[in-house]
């Protein structure tokens, strides 16, 4: 399938790479030749110079041809402009990103849709949900609901609290068959474990499992359950006023900004929630503010290194959870070596959720979330392919590939050894990037 | 930097391996066609080939991407070292000495077109298409058609190979996706040759010949199957068809491939084919009328062609003759020396310094003189209608002298042999251009074959860097390339 990508910046640039790893023909739009210079160089996509609201640039990148156009340029008003004259050449769905929470509305999308662009993407709302989900699931890193949470996976990271540390992964399963651990994440390395395989203090490790078993294991890990009352936010951001406005006033929020005038401007903005003007790096007036009464603290302001100090200190002082946002990408490895619990990034979160749109639109019905260097992709089982031939204990699958679970008729179980997958099942598979270009063989 | 991963560059090379054999196949059946004594020697060069290919690949199968920058270039010098290795067999197996071989293989693949028998009208039919049919492999690169055909390459890895092999600067993809875009490069070439074969034949040539000719002339090479080479036809239609496609060739293929299919009017907007053509047209009228003044042939039309047959051979690097041009006088002889340093057009078959870069010196040159008299213009290259990036004229400017250097330290290494100043300049110039006829005993009506052993050494190396493009050659043998950090 072809892909125009418009705009060059952080979200295209990321999005052009991770497509053109994925056997897709990408062309990527921008005005400035200095920022596709290095890309056409080194990645197997294509590029054009050129103005993505010019017919003529838009013809020249072949837009007419294109299964998907995305728009990530600067300006929303740009990208819709783009995505309409590309769905006018040819483009079979759009993409566009916007700033404005207004256009998200369902009363606008047919507006929208009339105007050829098929899907808009909200970044800072990504965000905002990417909150609010691990507000709710405090002891959990990841926390992904496939098929209408018919099937669950939890990322967790195993402190000495859990009792399944240094045990090995057949004496976990063979006492009760209510998880699967898919994948561990060790020291920025990702294995697919086998049953000889030991669980090690400090693995972040995936789950799969079902809505019912949820509380089992959240107690083998040793976590506890936080409601989250008390909140306090670093940066009055855009992203912390949509929190405060989603979330109502069943959390209590302490807000800190240093900007006095901007705090000022967000008493207006924000009704619920107590605005404090300083510097939340500060101790002193994290103390004072009572920062060991809270069960969370989110650092959103714009500066990445402030955002991952902050969380380092509200941590030294006992505040169990923290999100921080962190825009540089290149931060992210170190701040997750920094035990900062989730890591906001909106250049991410935009472009994976392109990525999904992108699946869904693929006939396979694959899904994919990305685990650094594994990939978790929800397949179907076509009738006929080997998958469904055999027991999938004696299916001999690569050991760099296991199934996490598979979905029949809507309800979702855990794979065992003695699990047979049936034609036209959703299964679960997590493969680290070396087998990603087999898992068509077992399935096709 | 991270280490080198050398089991991956041996697997490819291996893989590479398997190619080579299954083309040293083509010229094995032919030899089994004809009957020659040389077809067992033949079907053991091509099954020894492709059981140490295939020894390679499959052991060393779990190296799987290439990650390193270093690991391309190795991928890229290695192919052509590896392509050179099986080509030497079959001439070695016909009582070869090494030097010849070697020689003779070389320029084969870099589509030189330099020879070193002299006797060609006697080798045997499989020797003589695997000449050509190295040309052929050379002609667009080894690892064009790798990239074409294994997937595995279709991915980053590829495009570091790529970028090193393709000759030119800034090469413009046709598709997305590298494989598709070598696929067209490559369909687009065999088509070409497929016509040209048909035009040779329908004049008076036999099949055999034919293909043959065909190979040498798309991929601008110069090896023919007759000892006169073209003039032995004597034939004003093989001498047009020949002119035509040698320049076809000398044309920049991605731009050809988008005249055919997307934009007709590409070819004639684009600045370095303009040149080109007007160069050729330009040179091949003053020789005309030089050759006619001078009486050299009877009709003005001999005249035209033969200067035309000549300029576009020799700008286009192919380097056959149908008239020894040494005998024209020492002007002529130098304009086509000028010509051989020039080459054809980026992106195409043929070698040189390539038309663009000269171009483009060529305006950078004007800018400066005019920043003589006004220093605080702004004037910078504007090229196919943009401003060219000062990296890129500084790019073409390192690359001139290092071509010129290469050239000279070439001149001077070949004089300490013992041959002619003539000689030394001539045969350097024409190696490192992959032209093919030099000057002296190595020029087109005479063949390599009288220069010393250590000369022949020197000059297969030239050719190499030539068709690298010089910086993919030289980087490998500095320090820097080989270290870790």
């Amino acid at each position: 399938m072809k892909i125009v990508i418009a705009g060059a910046g952080e979200v295209g640039t990321h999005l052009a790479k991770l497509l053109s790893r994925e056997e897709l023909d990408v062309v990527l739009i921008d005005n400035d030749s200095s920022k596709l210079a290095m890309l056409d160089s080194n990645y197997n996509l294509m590029t054009v110079v050129g103005n993505p609201t010019s017919f003529s640039v838009l013809k020249e990148a072949g837009v007419s041809n294109a299964g998907l156009f995305v728009a990530v340029m600067p300006y929303e008003t740009r990208n819709i402009v783009a995505c309409t004259i590309a769905s006018q050449m040819g483009a079979e769905q759009t993409v566009a990103r916007i700033d404005n929470y207004e256009y998200l509305k369902p009363e606008n999308r047919e507006f929208f849709k009339r105007m050829g662009v098929h899907h808009l993407i909200f970044p800072e709302m990504l965000a905002v949900e990417e909150v609010i989900m691990s507000m709710k699931h405090t002891w959990a890193r990841n926390w992904f609901e496939l098929y209408n949470g018919a099937l669950i996976l939890i990322g967790v990271k195993l402190r000495d609290t859990a009792s399944i540390i240094n045990k090995k992964l057949y004496e976990l399963t063979s006492q009760s068959n209510i998880f699967h651990i898919a994948a561990i994440k060790r020291e920025n390395r990702t294995i697919i474990p086998r049953g000889n395989d030991e669980v090690l203090l400090g693995d972040i490790v995936y789950f799969t499992t079902t809505s019912q078993y949820i509380e089992q294991i959240r107690e083998i890990c040793g976590k506890r359950t936080i409601t989250v009352k008390n909140v306090m936010i670093m940066g009055g951001s855009r992203i912390a006023i949509r929190i405060s406005t989603s979330i109502g006033d069943e959390v209590r929020i302490k807000l800190i900004e240093t900007d006095r005038e901007k705090a000022y401007k967000l008493t207006e903005q924000m009704k619920h929630t107590a605005i404090i003007q300083g510097d939340a790096r500060d101790e002193e007036l994290l103390k004072e503010e009572g920062i060991s009464n809270m069960d969370m603290f989110i650092a959103l302001t714009g500066s990445s290194e402030a955002n991952i100090l902050g969380c380092l200190t509200a941590k030294r002082l006992g505040v169990p959870r923290t999100v921080a946002e962190v825009e540089n990408l290149q931060y992210i490895p170190i701040a997750e070596g920094l035990n900062i619990g989730t890591i906001l990034n909106k250049k991410l979160l935009a472009a994976s959720h392109i990525f999904q749109i992108l699946l869904d639109s693929d006939s396979s019905n694959a899904k994919c979330l990305a685990l650094a260097d594994a990939e978790v992709i929800e397949m179907t089982a076509k009738p006929g392919s080997k998958i469904t031939r055999q027991a999938v204990k004696d299916l001999n699958l690569p050991a760099d590939m296991t199934l996490g679970g598979v979905i029949h008729n809507g309800i979702g179980s855990i794979v065992s050894g003695n699990t047979q997958i049936r034609p036209g099942d959703h299964v679960l598979v997590f493969c680290l990037e070396t087998a990603i270009h087999k898992i068509d063989r077992w399935f096709n | 930097m991270k280490r080198i991963n050398f089991g991956i560059i041996f697997r490819i090379l291996g893989i590479l391996l398997c190619i080579g054999a299954a083309f040293l196949f083509l010229p094995t059946a032919m030899s089994f066609y004809y009957d020659e004594p040389e077809q067992w020697m033949f079907l053991l060069s091509a099954s020894a080939t492709l059981a140490i290919g295939a020894t390679l690949a499959i052991t060393l199968r779990h190296h799987r991407a290439i990650n390193d920058r270093r690991e391309g270039i190795l991928i890229g010098v290695g192919a052509w070292l590896t392509f050179a290795l099986v080509g030497l067999l079959p001439f070695l197996g016909i009582g070869t000495s090494v030097s010849d071989a070697v020689f003779e293989t070389i320029s084969g693949l870099t589509t030189t077109g330099a020879t070193i028998y002299e006797d060609i009208d006697s080798l045997p039919h499989g020797i003589l298409l695997w000449r050509s049919l190295l040309h052929w492999i050379g002609g667009i690169g080894i690892i064009v058609f790798t990239v074409a055909l294994l997937p595995m390459l279709n991915h980053r890895g590829g495009m570091l190979l790529f970028s090193n092999e393709v000759s030119g600067m800034g090469q413009e993809k046709l598709t997305p996706r590298i494989n598709q875009t070598a696929l067209r490069l490559w369909l687009c070439y065999f088509v070409l040759t497929i016509i040209i074969t048909l035009l040779l034949y329908a004049g008076p040539m036999d099949l055999f010949d034919a293909v043959n000719h065909a190979f040498s002339t798309i991929s601008t090479g110069g090896f023919s199957t007759r000892q006169a080479s073209i003039a032995y036809y004597n034939s004003p239609y093989i001498e047009y068809v020949v002119t035509l496609f040698s320049f076809v060739g000398g044309l920049n293929f991605a731009i050809l491939y988008n005249t055919i299919f997307h934009n007709h009017t590409r070819l004639f907007k684009a600045e370095q084919i303009r040149w080109y053509a007007g160069i050729t047209l330009m040179t091949s009228l003053v020789i005309t009328a030089g050759l006619f003044i001078r009486g050299e042939y009877a009709t003005i039309e001999e005249c035209f062609r033969k200067a035309l047959f000549q300029v576009t051979t020799i700008m286009t690097t192919t380097g056959y003759s149908t008239a020894d041009y040494i005998e024209w006088g020492t002007f002529f002889t130098l304009l086509l020396l000028l010509l051989m340093f020039f080459g054809g057009c980026g992106g195409s078959t043929s070698g040189g310094a390539k038309i663009d870069r000269m171009v483009i010196l060529a305006k950078h040159a004007r800018n400066e003189l005019y920043r003589v008299l006004h220093p605080n213009a702004i004037r910078p290259v504007i090229y196919n209608g943009k401003v060219l990036p000062q990296e890129i004229v500084s790019k073409v400017l390192s690359f001139t002298v290092f071509y010129v250097l290469t050239w000279v330290c070439g001149a001077v290494l070949l004089s300490i042999t013992g041959v002619t100043l003539g000689e030394a300049v001539g045969c350097a110039l024409t190696c490192l251009s992959n032209v093919g006829p030099g000057l002296g005993v190595a020029g087109p009506s005479g063949t390599f074959a009288p220069l010393p052993d250590i000369a022949k050494w020197i000059l297969s190396a030239m050719m190499l860097i030539g068709r690298l493009e010089i910086f993919t050659a030289l980087i490998i043998f500095t320090p820097m390339f080989w270290r870790n950090s």
